[in-house]
């Protein structure tokens, strides 16, 4: 017995651990590199097309955030993890879109502090933006075991309703809903941080059950379904988002919620029946709920023909199709766009709500479509790494992660373009917001976490008797 | 045409086709992973054959597709139980790294052996190899060819 | 609860079918951004709605507006604050040119080429290369196929009664006239101040001023809806140029009974027993002829004739334009005619028939065109940065053919030279020109005078104008709309020789 065995992990996991030692991540720098010059490009359009001259918009700023994706590779080289290349620049590439964008609204829709020192919308956008990359890298680094996680699934099922009821019961008002908690001077929205913890808890579950929900059948007339007590979970899924819908007012996190759980337990359990009722369940809660809620049919009748009320309450989604229409094939170029009406954006609440609509018209359907991709991409990849992942708490862990990306940016896209109701959930790594920034930071580090592919060559056996006994019986 | 109005033109058309070459270089490296994992061999790296369970859990014969990590012990909670009463609750872990397979013993009341032999701490295993927990024995062998 | 089983399947399948249904997503939300950002673009971007649209009126000149000798109908000009406003030629083309005025939107020409005046219209192409120049507008001056000097005649002639006059090229559809009375200031309108106090009037003016009567007003016809029934007719068929009806005459005196409905006449006394064909009946605007012309046509072709004309639609046109209609359809004969009592009312334009002036001058200029409708046109031109674009004549469709066009022309012909017509056209004819035309006496149902009805052309053989004129509530068609049609048309063929 060596000492290293003696401190095997009290989970009944060996270490894996295996001693660091920098390796270069090329594919990684190189597409860093080319995210940093089509980032410094935009930064000059963006400069000609706000005062018509060359330079950097907020050179200082944009340095910063290059600065910070330079030092988060660095980081991860030195860390010497074989995690996935691809995944922070195409993030990084959306945030730094993300801080051109935020630099070119007006300053002064979201301010931090006072007097001369006060930090305008893109320079706070900047310190979500830097914070998030440090979440994500150290994320990526340190996390090597998933043992805390899959362990405490009820635990942490635990935190996330608790975090629920605390916005129901202490959270502030904004604008009709209720989504912002208070702690002091640090406010934030507990959803974002929700739906990661949703998603631990439904992996730790389908991941432990799956064989069981795969495996033994309840008749339901034509419907095959797994054992009704384990159809529990979805019940209260159900139950948990219809409660977000009417407390606090949020469409948006309910629509998330629903859609990343079925397509997460169609991803475990390969049963249509389950989506099949999980949408009908789906609609007759929408039905309900158009019957019951003045908002929720509003937004339903805005959504069915937003022209109808141009002025009223149909003027955000008008101007966001205003916007897509300015823009056009290839747009009206980065600062040229967004044609301000007595001194007010065209559109209320752009940097959150809107920011696809604000780039669809500067970067035109060209830029959108790019930036569908960047998202495609980062979906694909996350559930690639959930394809290949070892075991299957990893795999609906890493699918489940990467949904919450792909429906939530979908869903806003699909808001902005009114293909569905316009709910107000962010765009992932774009829209202003740090809860929104860092939570999805959370769920990239958690993403190149469960991406890595163990360390090669392979580690020595930590007992070095064993290899004396294998070439003494290699030789015998 | 005014030559600085061209230059701006360029510059813009020059941020969205940087994107898309962006775009590329990822779809790229991606499907340069894809081919990569193609060639990879079947999603399992092995399988173990129950070579003989007096108890009958797991019963001899059976075999198990095993993941990277596979805990064997008598606890339900892991990959495969093994009801001996000569097994501890948590009592080995096989492992995949890198290209080989590997066993280590978790400190169980009665140890395991591999090929008859005590494992101590981390012990590596070839296909073929026998490990016997308790009184049970199963061997190590290659994933059949999906 | 052991894990390999045969039922167990991979999970790398299902995963594939999801990122299936997101790839499914995307794809969808990629095709909803070109349909917002290409296929309904040109319409958003040129919606008053649009804030760039809004910015643009208040800082970018709009383009000017001139007729077709190049005299300017409509400017710009700055007020103390800097901002721009407009200022019009007069009050003869408000209704046409209408008004854009920063408080009380726009109106005319100036909403329907909005886009363009204001600089923000133009093909997809050019929208798109145009977004990459440092000044994203455009504005384009409109060049009108009116003339001012004919319009402000038509205007006058019109006087203060309300009514309209419409006057075109039938050779190519210019709109060369198009009068509504009464008129307003669209030049106060325009000027902040005095917009308000000019708004308010004009909202409680009982008169109506700013309803363009030529394209919106919509009227009974009364006997000019006889060409209609008579294209009808002849187009389908059912009658030739020398149909007459043996129950005619004799009906003349005490009226034709048609399902106990008694259709009266009045010329019984110029023409007697005579049978009449189609120059006879037009000469002396005979109801019971035209009524059995209609009967015989049947609700389905003079539905379908009518609506060859432009009927049942808004007319293709730069401005919007009323929906004219034989019958309100809500029968269920052929055509959607009540009975055939409906019907042949219909056919001498007293059913359930309403009309607009402009569709009207659209009747007498396919008769003229040898039955070709062509579409009306204002604007002929717009001039931008990058040259002029001129819209060209064009034909829609022919609704008649040249031999039944040529029967008609000489029926109305009769019914404006002929001594005998003349009674129900006097001083339509323009001195030294053979003119065509058709008087309407439009009853109200015994609410005060009826309306005041001509259409027509000239000359006869080679029209190069043609035109209607309503006047509301003025009295028999003879007597006003015919010798002011006359005397409009012979300041055109004058002026324009």
């Amino acid at each position: 017995m060596t000492a290293a065995s003696r401190r095997a992990p009290a989970n009944a996991l060996p270490r894996i651990l295996g001693p660091i030692r920098p390796r270069p991540r090329w594919t990684e720098a190189r597409l860093l590199a080319l995210a940093a010059i089509a980032l410094v490009v935009g930064s000059v359009s963006l400069r000609l097309g706000l005062e018509g001259e060359f330079g950097l918009a907020n050179a200082a700023g944009l340095g910063i955030y290059l600065g910070a994706l330079g030092l988060a590779h660095l980081a991860q080289v030195l860390a010497g993890r074989r995690t996935d290349q691809v995944l922070l620049p195409v993030v990084g590439l959306l945030g730094g879109i993300s801080l051109l964008l935020m630099q070119r609204l007006p300053q002064g829709l979201v301010t931090l502090g006072e007097g001369e020192a006060a930090l305008g919308l893109g320079d706070v956008q900047l310190v979500w933006l830097v914070l998030g990359i440090a979440v994500t890298t150290t994320i990526a680094i340190v996390v090597r075991s998933d043992a805390w996680l899959r362990r405490y699934k009820y635990t942490w099922a635990a935190v996330g309703i608790a975090l629920l009821l605390l916005t129901f019961i202490f959270g502030a008002d904004v604008a009709g809903q209720r989504l912002t908690l208070r702690l002091g001077p640090i406010g934030g929205q507990p959803s974002e941080l929700l739906k990661v913890i949703l998603v631990v808890f439904l992996a730790g579950y389908l991941s432990e059950n799956r064989p069981l929900l795969i495996e033994q059948d309840t008749r339901l007339g034509p419907l095959r379904l797994p054992p009704l007590p384990y159809l529990a979970p979805m019940v209260a899924m159900w139950a948990i988002a219809l409660g977000i819908v009417v407390i606090q007012r949020d469409l948006g996190a309910a629509l998330l919620f629903f859609a990343v759980f079925l397509a997460l337990t169609y991803a475990a359990t390969g049963r249509l029946s389950l989506v099949v009722i999980g949408l009908v369940l789906f609609l007759a809660g929408s039905a309900l709920m158009a019957n019951l809620f003045e908002h929720v049919r509003d937004r339903i009748d805005i959504w069915l023909d937003p022209f109808a009320d141009p002025l009223g309450a149909g003027y955000q989604i008008v101007q966001s199709l205003h916007a897509f229409a300015r823009g056009g094939l290839l747009g009206t170029g980065l600062g040229n766009g967004l044609p301000m009406v007595g001194g007010r954006l065209p559109i209320p609440e752009i940097h959150t709500d809107f920011p696809l609509a604000a780039l669809g018209e500067e970067l035109g359907l060209v830029g959108v479509i790019a930036i569908l991709g960047l998202y495609f991409v980062v979906i694909q990849r996350g559930l690639r790494i959930g394809a290949s992942a070892a075991d299957d708490f990893r795999a609906i862990l890493a699918t489940g992660l990467a949904l919450i990306v792909g429906v939530q940016a979908f869903i806003i896209a699909a808001g902005n373009l009114k293909v569905l109701p316009l709910t107000g959930v962010t765009l992932p790594f774009v829209s202003y917001g740090g809860s929104s920034l860092l939570a999805n930071a959370v769920v990239v580090g958690l993403l190149l976490a469960l991406s890595d592919r163990g360390v090669e060559p392979p580690p020595p056996p930590s007992s070095a008797t064993g290899w004396r006994r294998r070439i003494q019986r290699g030789s015998a | 045409m005014d030559p600085f109005l061209l230059v701006i033109w360029i510059i813009r058309l020059l941020f969205l086709a940087l994107l898309y070459l962006f775009l590329a270089r990822v779809v790229g490296s991606l499907l340069r992973d894809l081919r990569a994992a193609a060639r990879e061999p079947g999603a399992s790296p092995g399988r173990l054959v129950v070579v003989e369970s007096p108890a009958g859990e797991p019963e001899a014969g059976r075999s198990f597709d095993l993941d990277a990590i596979t805990t064997l012990g008598r606890d339900v909670n892991n990959a495969i139980v093994i009801d001996d009463p000569f097994a501890s609750t948590e009592h080995a872990v096989l492992t995949f790294r890198g290209r080989s397979w590997y066993v280590e013993d978790l400190e169980s009341t009665n140890g395991t052996f591999v090929n008859g032999r005590a494992v101590a701490g981390v012990s590596p295993l070839g296909f073929g190899d026998e490990v016997s927990i308790g009184q049970v024995r199963l061997r190590l062998e290659r994933a059949r060819s999906t | 609860m052991l894990a390999t089983t045969s039922r167990r399947r991979p999970l790398g399948r299902t995963i594939v079918h999801v990122a299936l249904a997101l790839t499914v997503a995307f794809g969808t939300l990629a095709a909803a951004g070109g349909y917002w950002a290409v296929i309904k673009a040109p319409e958003l971007v040129r919606s008053p709605l649009d804030p760039a649209v809004i910015q643009a009126a208040r800082t970018v000149p709009r383009g000017t507006i001139l007729d077709r000798d190049g005299e300017v109908l409509a400017r710009n000009q700055k007020d103390a604050n800097g901002e721009l406003f407009r200022v019009y030629r007069g009050e003869s083309i408000s209704q046409v040119v209408g008004y854009a005025s920063s408080r009380y939107g726009r109106a005319g020409l100036e909403l329907a080429y909005d886009a363009e005046l204001s600089g923000l219209g133009g093909d997809p192409v050019s929208d798109a290369l145009r977004k990459f120049g440092t000044d994203p507008y455009d504005p384009k001056d409109l060049t009108l196929a009116l003339s001012l000097e004919l319009q402000r005649a038509a205007v006058r002639a019109l006087g203060d009664r309300k009514g309209a006059v419409v006057m075109l090229d039938p050779r190519n559809g210019e709109v060369l006239a198009m009068a509504s009375t009464p008129t307003y200031s669209a030049s106060a309108l325009a000027d902040p101040a005095t917009a308000d106090r000019t708004f308010k009037a004009l909202q409680e003016d009982e008169d109506e001023p700013l309803l363009p009567r030529a394209t919106l007003g919509r009227y009974v016809p009364g006997s000019v809806f006889k060409i209609v029934t008579a294209i009808a007719g002849l187009g389908s068929g059912a009658v030739t140029p020398r149909t007459t009806y043996a129950e005619q005459p004799g009906a003349e005196e005490d009226g034709l009974v048609v399902d106990g409905f008694r259709i009266r006449d009045g010329h019984h006394l110029f023409t007697g027993s005579e049978r009449l064909d189609l120059v006879g009946a037009t000469q002396v605007s005979c109801n019971i002829w035209y009524a059995l012309t209609g009967l015989e046509t049947g609700g389905a072709d003079l539905v379908e004739y009518a609506e060859r004309l432009g009927f049942g639609e808004p007319l293709p046109f730069d401005l919007p334009t009323a929906i004219s209609q034989v019958t309100n359809g809500s029968g269920d004969d052929p055509g959607g005619f009540v009975d055939d009592v409906e019907l042949a009312n219909a056919a001498y334009g007293q059913g359930e028939t309403f009309v607009t002036p402009l569709q009207m001058a659209l009747v007498a200029s396919t008769v003229a065109s040898g039955g070709e409708l062509r579409r009306p046109r204002l604007v002929t031109a717009m001039t931008g940065e990058r040259g002029t674009q001129t819209i060209g004549p064009h034909t829609v469709r022919r609704v008649l053919d040249g031999g039944d066009a040529a029967a008609i022309t000489e029926a109305m012909v009769a019914a404006v030279e002929t001594e005998r017509g003349q009674q129900y056209t006097s001083g339509a004819k323009v001195p030294g020109v053979t003119t065509a035309g058709k008087s309407g006496t439009a009853e109200l149902g015994g609410r005060g005078e009826p309306h005041s009805w001509f259409i027509g052309f000239a000359p006869a053989e080679a029209p190069r104008v043609a035109i209607a004129v309503l006047v509301e509530e003025a009295g028999r068609g003879a007597e006003v709309a015919a010798p002011m049609a006359g005397n409009l048309m012979e300041l055109w063929l004058d002026s324009s020789e």
